[in-house]
């Protein structure tokens, strides 16, 4: 028989599953929203959720602390959780600003590049794959996702180019801007990805990256 | 049990020692008192010799002063003491040992001096010329003497206490070993002390019931197993706090699992919010089922909740995988609107000139165009119709035809002969070749498969181009190629040819013509005929299209 503190623990694990799935939906909705599919309403949405979720993930883990006292391992994961949540909760965020800057987009009907297309993809892949690796524990998919934020970094520099390029020719500015955003705030969720996968590799291991990554560096 | 038998053993022993001791001491005690009676006495008879020869003067001669030695008149008056001045001494005639002396000669008492740790003991002899002599003697009382023996026999309890020890220790080893050693896994097998017996046969009788009980829980657990195990349907068991307690291989295939993953969250299978609304529902209580897509399949999710006491302790969650009778629905979607377009366009060509016929706007001279028009119509539906049964009937398996020996080669020609007409239209060749081969089959089938698939090959070719059919006898299985140079099957449509209707060029044109069934009467033949089928085809190269035939009938 599981004590109720194995239980909160568990409570914890599938509180942080559902903000991440939360969170996945919330940027796989805002990807849908760049193309012009009308779905910025869900995404707001879903960033409430996000952040009552981290409410509750909050009380829960201020509650198994200072009741449980955990140590050692248990420590690690009540701590690395309340990191977690904060990393999630400004992907919650910065999926909402997407959704914002998409509606300025579709006015505009510009042609988005499809480079910006791809890098969404690569941050919902390395959104889900971090809390992949949260739910199962895995080391290795932690590290993969730490290595693929080059990518998305490189995606963005690329992108940076192409616009500057597309501006100077005859792309509107303010169009061109707010494509420049959507990027940034990609490449800014997949530093938040780095950073969850960051937490779970210290949750797993004990021992926390230095803070190379979480800069956008 | 050694423990018990010790202390019992020991407690035995210290009883036994106490007693012993106390026995000895009162013989001893009582066997002391006599002796010192005996000794006043021998010494009272000397000395009164003594003081009858000399008188008192005999007395004052004795140095030794251990006994108490007085001399006392008739009167009770003393008149000699060796331990204290004669004439302080009160009247000592009323003492008992006096008066007797007085008496009967002779007279003894003992008497308990005031610290109770001693006893004089009293000897008075009565002399010729009636004075009295007595004599005594003090003795330690009982107390004393113990305490004195006190330490010696504490130094012998000790010793006597520790080889008791040591002899209980080794005695109660000897017992309880046999009894630490019995076979519990036998226990009927056992000879030691028959008290032990009953228990033994008891714990015997509880052996064999646990045993077949442990057997008993054995099987239902290898049963459920084998039933969850060998199940197409996926199961899951969790808790109320979402962890797995169970699961079965399909499951984890479904998920696309390695290995089991019992203990851990639900979730980790996979968190889409369709799966976890499902999953919180039937935690509330709620019975509820819904359509999953994992990896490609379709997955229906049945959960249901386990209630106890009107408490959700858990969940049964059921998984079918539903790809296929998705896939199916669409076909069959698929297929309905394809008849319905089918039937549908000769229907309103002949419906649309009949019409026009009947309102008389068509010229005298016309009317047998319009006439031969409705006709050719009327036959393009009879064929499709005629098709669409034949593929029934050979979906069902059933055809009014006979089984008989036939020669393929014979077969090939024949379709060829009936071909030719339309093959020299388009300039295709036709090339046979290949062995004379008997095949045990149903003519009008084998016909008809051959036929369509030439017919294809000429329909779906270019000018001038070819259609080679080679046969080949594999000892068991006859083996037919046909194979054209033509137009081709892109890749992506190679799959669903043999689908009912199902026509690369989706504009239905009535430019080929075809009913769009020829394939799939094909493939529903050699089905029904036993045999396999299939299909290579590279655009603008050609098609080619392989079957294989069982010489004999399989018996169903």
């Amino acid at each position: 028989m599981a004590t109720h503190f194995e239980r909160q623990l568990e409570a914890l694990h599938v509180q942080i599953i559902t903000m991440g799935s939360f969170c996945e939906k919330a940027i796989s909705l805002s990807n849908k929203a760049i193309r012009g599919e009308d779905c910025i309403k869900a995404i707001f949405e879903t960033d409430r959720e996000i952040d009552t979720k981290e409410r509750e993930i909050e009380n829960l883990c201020m509650r198994i602390l200072l009741h449980q006292q955990p140590v050692a391992r248990d420590l690690r994961e009540v701590s690395a959780a309340l990191k977690m949540i904060s990393d999630m909760e400004r992907i919650g965020d910065q999926a909402a600003d997407i959704a914002d800057l998409s509606k300025y987009i579709d006015e505009k009907h510009v042609e988005i590049p499809p480079l910006i297309g791809k890098m969404a993809e690569m941050t919902v892949n390395m959104v889900t794959e971090s809390v992949d690796a949260f739910v199962k524990r895995d080391l290795k998919l932690c590290r993969k996702v730490i290595n693929d934020d080059d990518q998305v970094d490189d995606a963005f520099n690329q992108i940076k180019e192409e616009l500057a390029e597309l501006m100077y020719q005859n792309l509107d500015a303010k169009a061109g801007l707010d494509l420049l955003m959507t990027a940034k705030y990609m490449e800014r969720i997949g530093d938040h990805a780095v950073n969850i996968a960051e937490w779970v590799e210290y949750a797993i291991t004990g021992e926390h990256r230095n803070n190379e990554h979480q800069m956008g560096g | 049990m050694t423990k018990k038998i010790f202390k019992s053993n020991i407690l035995v022993a210290v009883v036994v020692l106490i007693f012993g001791i106390a026995c000895v001491m009162a013989i001893l005690y009582q066997h002391f008192g006599k002796q010192i009676n005996t000794e006043l006495g021998k010494e009272a008879s000397y000395l009164a010799y003594g003081v009858e020869q000399n008188g008192v003067d005999y007395l004052n001669q004795i140095k030794e002063k251990d006994d108490r030695i007085t001399y006392i008149a008739e009167d009770g008056t003393v008149l000699y003491d060796n331990q204290a001045d004669a004439s302080s001494m009160e009247n000592n005639s009323d003492r008992k040992e006096i008066q007797e002396a007085l008496k009967s000669g002779s007279g003894r008492a003992e008497r308990d001096s005031k610290t109770l740790s001693q006893k004089t003991i009293y000897y008075a002899l009565r002399l010729s010329d009636n004075t009295v002599l007595r004599v005594s003697s003090t003795q330690f009382s009982v107390w004393v003497l113990l305490m004195e023996m006190v330490p010696p026999m504490i130094g012998i309890a000790v010793v006597m206490l520790i080889l008791a020890g040591l002899v209980s220790m080794h005695m109660a080893n000897k017992i309880v070993e046999p009894i630490n050693n019995v076979d519990l896994e036998h226990p009927e097998e056992n000879q030691i002390y028959e008290e032990v017996g009953p228990l033994l046969s008891k714990i015997y009788k509880q052996n064999r019931q646990i045993r077949s009980q442990l057997e008993a829980a054995r099987r239902n657990q290898e049963e459920f197993t084998i039933i969850t195990e060998n199940m197409q349907e996926g199961l899951l068991v969790i808790d109320s706090y979402t962890m797995i307690l169970s699961g079965n291989s399909s499951a984890w295939k479904m998920f696309q699992m390695q290995k089991p993953r019992i203990g851990e969250c639900v979730y980790s299978l996979n968190r889409g919010e369709e799966f976890r609304l499902m999953i919180e529902q039937v935690l509330r209580g709620e019975h509820g089922s819904v359509r999953l897509h994992l990896g490609g399949e379709v997955i229906q999710m049945i959960a249901n909740p386990v209630t106890r006491e009107q408490r959700v302790e858990g969940a049964v969650l059921l998984l079918i995988n539903e790809t296929e009778k998705v896939e199916r629905e669409q076909l069959r979607r698929e297929f309905s609107a394809n008849v319905s377009h089918e039937l549908m366009t000769p229907l309103t060509a002949v419906s649309g000139f009949a019409e026009i016929i009947r309102n008389g706007m068509v010229r005298q001279e016309d009317v047998q165009k319009f006439a031969g028009r409705i006709y050719d119509e009327a036959q393009r539906l009879i064929a499709l119709i005629e098709d669409t049964i034949r593929v029934s009937q050979l979906d069902e398996g059933e055809t009014p035809y006979d089984w008989e020996e036939l020669d393929v080669c014979q077969v090939v020609r024949d379709v060829c002969g009936r071909l030719k007409e339309i093959a020299d239209k388009k300039n295709v060749h036709f090339y046979i070749d290949g062995d004379k081969t008997m095949l045990y089959s149903v003519r009008p089938i084998l016909d008809e498969i051959i036929y369509n698939l030439c017919d294809n090959g000429i329909k779906y070719n270019k000018e001038d181009g070819t259609v080679s059919i080679h046969l080949r006898d594999l000892g068991e299985q006859v083996e037919i190629r046909v194979k054209d140079n033509g137009i081709g099957i892109p890749p992506e449509d190679q799959k669903r040819v043999f689908e009912r209707f199902y026509r690369v060029d989706k504009s239905h044109s009535k430019e080929i013509g075809g009913t769009g069934l020829g394939l799939s009467i094909v493939k529903h033949g050699v089905g029904f005929l036993g045999g396999t089928l299939d299909l290579a085809s590279e655009i603008d190269k050609g098609s080619e299209i392989t079957m294989t035939f069982p010489k004999e009938r399989k018996t169903v």
